[in-house]
Order: C-alpha cells, then structure tokens, then sequence
C-alpha cells in the first residue's frame, strides 16, 4: 500500500492550483452576479488538456487516470466554483463514452468533446422521476434508420449549449437505451436556467425533446441496457462529486483558519484559544478522513473495479462530513461567516448541493444496504 | 536558435532559518519550488523557440530534489534537463555557482543565446547572470522586458529606474530577464506526463564538467556573511485619523512626508 503521489501527480496538482488561482478565481464575483461561467472557460480547460484526461490519445485524450483527475479537481474545487465541476463533467461524460461507445462513436464524439469544441450532457432525471428508472417518460420510436425521441428531461448540465448530450428514453420494447443528441437537432428545445442555491453557472435546465430525431448508429452501448450505462457513469461521478466536496472543505478550513489567525478577541487570535483550535482539529480531521477515501474508490476505478457500492458508501461519509465542515467552519467566522463578502458564505450554499444531486444521500443508503443484504459469507 | 535556460530551485516559503555558522539558508526540509523569476525566463525561451525554432536545454545546479524543477520546465515544454549534482557543489555562492555553470555551458557548447531570470526569490544578488556572461566572455544584456532576434543579432528593451533603454548585441550573448517581460504558461497536464515519461534530466558531477576543486563550493566561493539577523518590526501605535476623509487624507500626506516615506 503506497499513499505516496508520483512526481507526475504533484506537478499537476500545482498546474492545477496555477490554473484555478489564474483563470477561475478571477471570475468568481461575475459568475456569482450573471449566474454564468465565461465562454472561453472550456476552450481553458482544452489547452490545459484538462478535458477528457481518461479517454486514451487516439481519441484526443490524455491516457490518464481518475486518480489525477480527482487530484486536479481537488485544487479547482477550492474556488468553490462550478467551473471545476464543468471540468469533472468532461471527463465523466467523455470516459462513459469511451467505455460503451463504438469505435465509430468514439472516433466521432470524443475529439469534440476533448478540444473544447463541445459541451457534454447527460439527460436521464424528468420532471416525475430522478432515480427510479421505469417511471421513464421519454419515447424513442423506430422511424427507418433514426429514432424519433419524445420528452422532457429536468437539470441537464448544459443542455442548451452547443455539443452532443446522452439522453436516456424508452425504446419500441420499453427498456431503457441511451442515444447520443445533437443539442442543436430540429426540434430540441430548452428552459431557462434553473436559479440554484449555490453552484452559480452550473446551467441546469429543462430540455424539451420533440420529434427529435437521432441516427440508430448513435445508441450508445447496447440497445435497451442504457440503465447500467446510466449506473456506471453516476459510480463514477460520485467519485468526482467527492473530490470536487473535499477541495470545498479543504478551502473551509483554510478560510477558517486564515480568519481565526487574524481574529482578535481581547488581544487573542482566536487561534489561540482552545475551543477554536479544538475546532480546526475536528475539520482537518474530518477532510482527511473523506481525502483519503475519496483516493482509494477513484484508484479503485482505475484498477477497472466495480465501484458502484463502494462510491455510494463514499458519498454517504462525505457530503454529511463536509456539510458538518462548512457548518463549523460558517461558525468560527460568526457573523462575518453569513456576509456575502466571505468566501465561507459561498462555500456553505455550495457545498450543500451534493445531499441531493447525482443521487441523494439516501439513495446511496439504499445502494449500499441493499449489497450488504445480497452479500454471502456471513 | 538553440539556448540554455539557468534556472534554480528556492524554498517555497519565505519563513525559513539560517545557518549560524554559514550564514547560509537552510534548506532540509523545506520544500523547493522552481524560482518564478526563473519562469519567465522559461518562458522567453518558449516564445523564442516559436518563432526561430532551436532546442531549449534548460541547466541548474543543486541537490538531487531540485531535478523537481528541471521537470517543472519540462512540463512547460523544454526539450532536456541537466543537473549539476555533487557534494562538491555544496555552499557556493554566485561566483562559485556562476564558475560551475559556465563549465557546464562550455561542455554543452552549442548554444546561441543564454537566458536566465534577473534574480532569484532567496538570494536576489542578481549576480549569477552577469557573472557567467563575464566567465563566458560573452556580451549580456540585463533586465531584459522584451527581446527580439533578428539573424545573428538580438534586441532587448532593458528596463532602467526611471524609464528604458533599447539594447543590441550579436549572438552567442547572454540575457536576464524581469518578471513582467511575460506570463509564463500553465503546464498542460499531456506535457506533465511527457516531461516524466518521456523527458530526460541528465546529472553531471564535477567530474563530467573537468572543474578544479578550489573554485567549487564553499571552497571556492570568496563571500562570508558575517553576521545573519531578522529585522526586527517595530509596532507602531495605531493614529486614527478623524473628520471629513478630504482633510483626513491631507492629513495622512502630511504625516507620511514628515516620515520621509513620501
């Protein structure tokens, strides 16, 4: 068991906190205001080669591991802004593509996707379900050599920008088959942006498919098994949701400790007064718990394990972990802590999102309980 | 246009001790970055290369850690490393370091122009680029804000106190760089993995570059510091300065000119 990061892995975490102190951090406050990322952030994100960094270079990848994108999103995510998780969403998206796709769809949908060229998406929630597969609404009809989607999809991450996006329908035989959309197709039409708690320019919106018509040779994976692709990629988003929660809490606790060294109370920093110190104790605790953790399921994908349970036990400990960190550490800066003005305000509506996006925590009770029950040897 | 970049590990923080007896930093320990300066020397180079093509070589001397820099400047796209690595190097000061350097340069031997930062983040002499161009007997141009090359000849905008000057000399030459002559690029993560899959960083002892003994390290260096102390800040009182913020500013004028800080 090595817990040492290679040379390699260091360097890009420092090119990662250059790029998040460079490009992100400067754009946080009009983020926050316009509730958008900039436009030139993917094309960023494509020259730092930041984009699609699992899928192999034949495809415009990089060949790396979801070790190192995990490492790198750490550092993006302590901006606290949604720009890290355009990021993670890249990546996901292009190595579930990589992972099911036909060489013909790989050779066609990874390049755009690993330049910068296109946005990802991926549409499975609809306004009457979010986890549960068979309340599936959205129709694909056989129509010569396409099929013809029908449906509303709810908060699909960039929905309405250019690019390709896997939407989940029920095919002629009523099982689920996921097929690559043209967001740009006749008949493709969206909401405006969901207004978020936190996460500003995240861009979820509602999608509206009608008649939209997609070729056959687009279905992604196997026809009628685009639940376990569905369940693959969420495993894997998990993971980087996690990284993306420990880089938030790491910057709580740097927030916290910068104000508690500076904080004055009859002519103590707050530093130096035990309950604070015993405080900081609990959250550095805390993220390392989830950090290291976080390492092990993503090292654990890139040794091809089956990280379903293993993720969802992951998210379980993290997102109530962290929301706990964010809560002390809104309460070491008091009053200040409620301020717009303080980074740690941002942090806490942020770090909210995870209980109840990419599955709630109590789905991941289910996953996880459910493997133990079906488990044998005991 | 081939060309060798100086470049130096320095420790990450500024909150280091000193060596008593040495007056030197002490380095075990602390971490080391690549000395920022040094970055926008790299990246002149880069940017150089781009437009007349060449091989970058980028050199250091240091302990077998500072090849962590050497990768550094890979990763930002130069195409090989050498170290300078032995425990004959240890303690040198600039003239020592600037004597070994140029030993190593006169083994490379094929370069047309030398870059390095004006000065680095620990030391700050600013002595290293001007002495190696004197021990290399080849013209320098310092404090460089923009360079440009034309055939054998190179340019410089040489920033000065009180304004600049344009500075030109032939090539092979020697060239130090200040920190706004450019932004120094971000590593991509493909050139991260190239620089440590695929990039070499050579290590050449004393023994690679013929040096003579006397001149290396603390033996060869002629600077002692003499004395190595903090600087002690005093806390002053805080004056809060009253009424309308026009004649509170007036006020605070006055109080900075009696100080003598304005």
């Amino acid at each position: 068991m090595d817990f040492t990061l290679s040379g390699e892995s260091k360097m890009m975490v420092k090119a990662a906190r250059d790029f998040a102190e460079q490009e992100i951090e400067p754009t946080v406050a009009t983020v926050e205001k316009e509730d958008a990322l900039p436009d030139d952030l993917l094309q960023k994100f494509a020259k730092a080669r930041m984009l699609g960094m699992m899928v192999p270079k034949e495809y415009g990848g990089i060949g790396s591991t979801t070790v190192n994108v995990v490492l790198i999103l750490e550092e993006l995510a302590k901006t606290g802004s949604a720009a890290a998780f355009l990021m993670a969403f890249c990546n996901s998206v292009a190595e579930t593509i990589y992972h099911w796709g036909s060489e013909d769809l790989r050779k066609r949908f990874l390049p755009p996707l690993c330049d910068g060229t296109n946005y990802p998406a991926m549409a499975f929630t609809e306004p009457g379900t979010g986890s549960d597969p068979t309340a599936i609404t959205t129709t694909a009809t056989p129509d010569g050599d396409h099929y013809v989607l029908n449906g509303t999809k709810r908060f699909v991450t960039h929905g309405h920008k250019k690019g390709y996006g896997v939407f989940y329908a029920k095919d002629e035989t009523e099982r689920i088959t996921a097929f690559m959309v043209d967001k740009g197709s006749e008949g493709y039409t969206w909401s405006k942006p969901w207004a978020l708690m936190g996460l500003a320019g995240q861009g979820l919106v509602d999608v509206f498919l009608k008649d939209v018509r997609a070729p056959k040779e687009d279905i992604l994976g196997e026809k009628g098994k685009g639940f376990y692709i569905l369940l693959r990629w969420i495993a894997g988003e998990r993971v980087q949701q996690m990284a993306f929660m420990v880089g938030m809490g790491q910057a709580c606790l740097d927030e916290s400790l910068r104000y508690a060294k500076e904080r004055m109370v009859r002519g103590r920093a707050l530093t130096a007064m035990q309950g604070f110190q015993w405080m900081l104790a609990d959250l550095h605790a805390s993220i390392e718990a989830c950090r290291w953790w976080t390492y092990r399921v993503a090292a654990k994908q890139d040794e091809g394990g089956d990280i379903e349970v293993d993720s969802a036990a992951l998210k379980l400990f993290v997102v109530p972990t962290i929301q706990e960190v964010a809560r002390k550490a809104l309460q070491i800066h008091g009053s200040y802590g409620y301020c717009r003005d303080y980074k740690i305000e941002r942090l806490y509506r942020t770090i909210a999102h995870a209980g109840v996006t990419a599955g709630s925590t109590e789905i991941q009770k289910t996953i996880v309980g459910s493997a133990l029950a079906r488990s044998k040897g005991i | 246009m081939d060309m060798v970049v100086c470049i130096k590990q320095v420790p990450e923080t500024t909150d280091i001790g000193w060596d008593p007896q040495t007056g030197s930093l002490i380095r075990e320990g602390v971490p080391g970055i690549l000395n920022p300066n040094d970055k926008n020397a790299l990246e002149a180079a880069l940017d150089l290369r781009e437009k007349h093509g060449g091989l970058i070589t980028a050199l250091s001397m240091g302990p077998p850690q500072a090849e962590e820099a050497l990768r550094e400047a890979l990763s930002m796209g130069i195409d090989r490393g050498i170290l300078l690595s032995d425990s004959l190097f240890a303690g040198a000061d600039t003239l020592s370091t600037s004597y070994t350097l140029g030993l190593a340069l006169e083994k490379i031997a094929r370069f047309d122009l030398i870059l390095c930062g004006k000065e680095s983040s620990d030391g700050m002499t600013a002595q290293v680029g001007p002495q190696l161009a004197e021990l290399l007997n080849l013209p320098q141009l310092t404090c460089a804000i923009e360079i440009t090359v034309n055939r054998s000849a190179v340019k410089i905008k040489q920033k000065l106190e009180d304004g600049f000057r344009i500075l030109e000399t032939c090539l092979p030459a020697l060239i130090t760089v200040e920190r706004e002559i450019n932004r120094p690029r971000i590593p991509a993560m493909d050139s991260i993995i190239e620089a440590y899959r695929d990039k070499k960083v050579q290590v050449w002892a004393g023994a690679d570059i013929g040096c003579h003994t006397e001149h290396l390290g603390l033996k060869g260096s002629p600077t002692r510091s003499r004395k190595v102390y903090r600087k002690k800040v005093k806390r002053g009182e805080v004056t809060i300065l009253e009424g309308e913020p026009d004649e509170a500013a007036k006020e605070l004028i006055q109080i900075l000119k009696q100080k003598g800080l304005l």
